[in-house]
């Protein structure tokens, strides 16, 4: 398979045992494509994009659960890694048509090599499952934003309060603020497809009420998990040891705020064991700093 | 009286005991002498005396202080100038025709630092309202000259700074005050101390320790106006809690406010929880909540010597 050239993110990957952490979504290879494949004029691929995306997004789906039945117990430290590729057919598929972005260069699983599970460090067998996706997206066009507020549905605009228009969709459950520049934020969906699936419908919105939009520089710029250590922790501890990472105030905020460098995320820690990750761009970083601080907690468990 | 000095200009004229040259004279300044401290000899006299001009016994603020000295320099904060200014006339001469001053100056008289010593006036006005000492200000003015000159926080106001930095110089004294406490006498909002707080140190690459339940208990006791016994009872059930961890990611304020109502209830100074509420800033509901967690096991907490007015099994159940 190709790879995907916005790859590199994953070279400074560090999962400790090289293989892969179990209950990541895992895609075959040979993942079939459907329809969409022969380049279109950019009415028409925005128009059919949206149902190639729903088509994928399923099959996707239906992929993971069977993939997930299938593999068994999540958390056993010997299993089989597999090759995996991402989910990229960028560039051979679809032409890159000017001022479009090729559509699918958002990787969705992280590439690991295969290398033999080593059993001594062992995963920690949870994976934090992700609660929020913030991307961009330009449209391309300066957009009206009366006309938009006043035609569209689930629209509200309020230019005292806010120069956007807040838009919301039902499937994915997602808000998107919709600047005069053409400009997009789309949030809450709660994958890297959900979002994109979900900014290509608003687009698609925007484009119905006659605006030329289209669907350039879709970017990813924030992504949000949470994950549960199920043991209580020693905030006090954890704070004496990490002082240069960690920030504690229980006047201000009751968990305690860890500023991991490699990869650069901060991290919620609370005395429950509840643990959020916030600030990266892809989801393999959301894996390493927990795997990071995975056994830095464990160190510092509640004994009573 | 013996004094030696070569007529030649460039030798300095060097004072020494005649019977212990190596001696290092002792100056006396009241009587105006230098001392030799092996024997006692009076080696130079009529030495200039320092001190100050005149010496103003009276009570009442006189018009007019003779003494030309001014205030105390300090020199570590504001890059010790040794500027004078004109000040404005006294007298019917210094007036003009219209009534205006004649000579008007009031220009930047220390035009970089005018920024730092209206801070350093804001926080001794802080302090003075919390009674803070004269060491917590100096802490204060220092890390708040450290900040400043980094540059690093030039964009906030100097206001929030200068009370994120009275908070840290209370901590780092061991004294802590609550923010609360800070809010209390500043004009910014504890969401922008806690902003500032945390960029100070991050600026200034400290740390601070966690705050403990009984830095607070004599503070607040003594405000209530609670004996000695009821807050020695109140830190000793606050310390049991923390480590029988009976109130895990409780803030310590709300721990320690919940262990004074305990204690005051089981002794003969009964305080509501209200009262304690104001004194420590804390909501009554909080103090409810954290309460109801320390409740079930009063008996152990509390320190084995406490005389009991109300005994354990009487204590409020909310």
């Amino acid at each position: 398979m190709d790879q995907n050239n916005s790859i590199p993110a994953f070279q400074g990957l560090a999962s400790p045992q090289g293989a892969m952490t179990p209950g990541m979504p895992m895609f075959s290879p040979m993942m079939p494509y459907g329809s969409g494949l022969t380049p279109q004029p950019i009415q028409n691929t925005n128009s059919l994009s949206i149902l190639e995306e729903h088509q994928r997004q399923q099959q996707q789906q239906q992929q993971q659960q069977a993939q997930q039945a299938s593999t068994g117990l999540p958390g056993t430290s010997g299993q089989t890694p597999q090759l995996f590729h991402s989910q990229s057919v960028t560039g051979t598929t679809t032409t890159a048509l000017p001022g479009n972005t090729p559509l699918y260069n958002t990787p969705l699983t992280p590439m690991t090599p295969i290398t033999p599970a080593t059993p001594a460090s062992e995963s920690s067998g949870i994976v934090p499952q992700l609660q929020n996706i913030v991307s961009t997206v330009n449209l391309g066009c300066k957009l009206d934003l009366k006309t938009i507020a006043l035609r569209a549905r689930n629209a509200e605009y309020n230019p005292k309060r806010f120069a956007a228009v807040i838009m919301r969709i039902r499937e994915p459950r997602t808000t998107a603020l919709i600047f005069s520049s053409g400009k997009m934020v789309c949030t809450g969906a709660k994958s890297e497809e959900q979002s994109r699936l979900a900014a290509r419908k608003y687009a698609r919105v925007v484009q119905k009420l006659g605006f030329p939009a289209k669907f350039l520089d879709f970017k990813i710029q924030n992504m949000v998990g949470s994950c549960d250590v199920k043991f209580p922790i020693r905030l006090e501890g954890l704070v004496l040891t990490h002082q240069q990472f960690s920030s504690y105030e229980p006047e201000l905020f009751p968990g305690l705020i860890y500023r991991m460098i490699k990869p650069r995320i901060v991290l919620l820690i609370f005395v429950s064991g509840k643990v959020v990750l916030t600030g990266a761009k892809v989801r393999a970083e959301i894996y390493e700093a927990f795997e990071n601080i995975y056994p830095i907690l464990k160190g510092f468990r509640k004994t009573t | 009286m013996f004094s030696s000095s070569s007529g030649d200009a460039l030798a300095l004229p060097r004072v020494q005991c005649p019977n212990h040259p190596e001696a290092i004279l002792v100056e006396d300044y009241r009587a105006g002498d230098m001392i030799c401290p092996e024997c006692g000899l009076v080696v130079g006299d009529r030495v200039i005396d320092v001190g100050s001009e005149w010496r103003t016994f009276s009570n009442e603020k006189a018009l007019k202080d003779p003494s030309r000295v001014g205030d105390a320099q300090n020199p570590l904060l504001n890059g010790g100038d040794l500027t004078t200014m004109i000040s404005k006339g006294t007298g019917a001469a210094s007036f003009d025709e219209f009534g205006n001053s004649k000579y008007q100056n009031r220009r930047t008289m220390s035009s970089s630092d005018r920024a730092m010593l209206n801070a350093f006036k804001e926080i001794s006005t802080m302090a003075d309202r919390i009674n803070l000492p004269r060491n917590i200000i100096d802490r204060t003015n220092n890390l708040f000259k450290q900040v400043y000159e980094q540059k690093s926080l030039k964009g906030r106001a100097n206001d929030a700074i200068a009370s994120a930095c009275l908070y840290i110089a209370c901590r780092q004294e061991g004294v802590p005050r609550t923010f609360k406490e800070i809010c209390a006498v500043s004009r910014i909002s504890k969401k922008e101390i806690g902003r500032c707080f945390k960029l100070i140190l991050k600026a200034l690459e400290t740390s601070v320790d966690l705050i403990t339940t009984g830095d607070f208990m004599s503070r607040f006791c003594s405000n209530l106006g609670l004996p000695k016994q009821v807050q020695m009872a109140a830190t000793y059930i606050a310390r049991k809690a923390v480590e029988l961890d009976l109130v895990p990611g409780r803030s310590p304020i709300s721990v320690a406010a919940a262990a004074i109502y305990m204690a005051s209830q089981a002794s003969a100074e009964k305080k509501t929880q209200k009262e304690i509420g104001d004194i420590a800033g804390v909501a009554d509901v909080t103090i409810r909540q954290s309460y109801r967690l320390i409740y079930p096991r009063a008996a152990e907490l509390f320190p084995p010597d406490f005389k009991f007015d109300t005994p354990v099994d009487k204590l409020p159940q909310l």
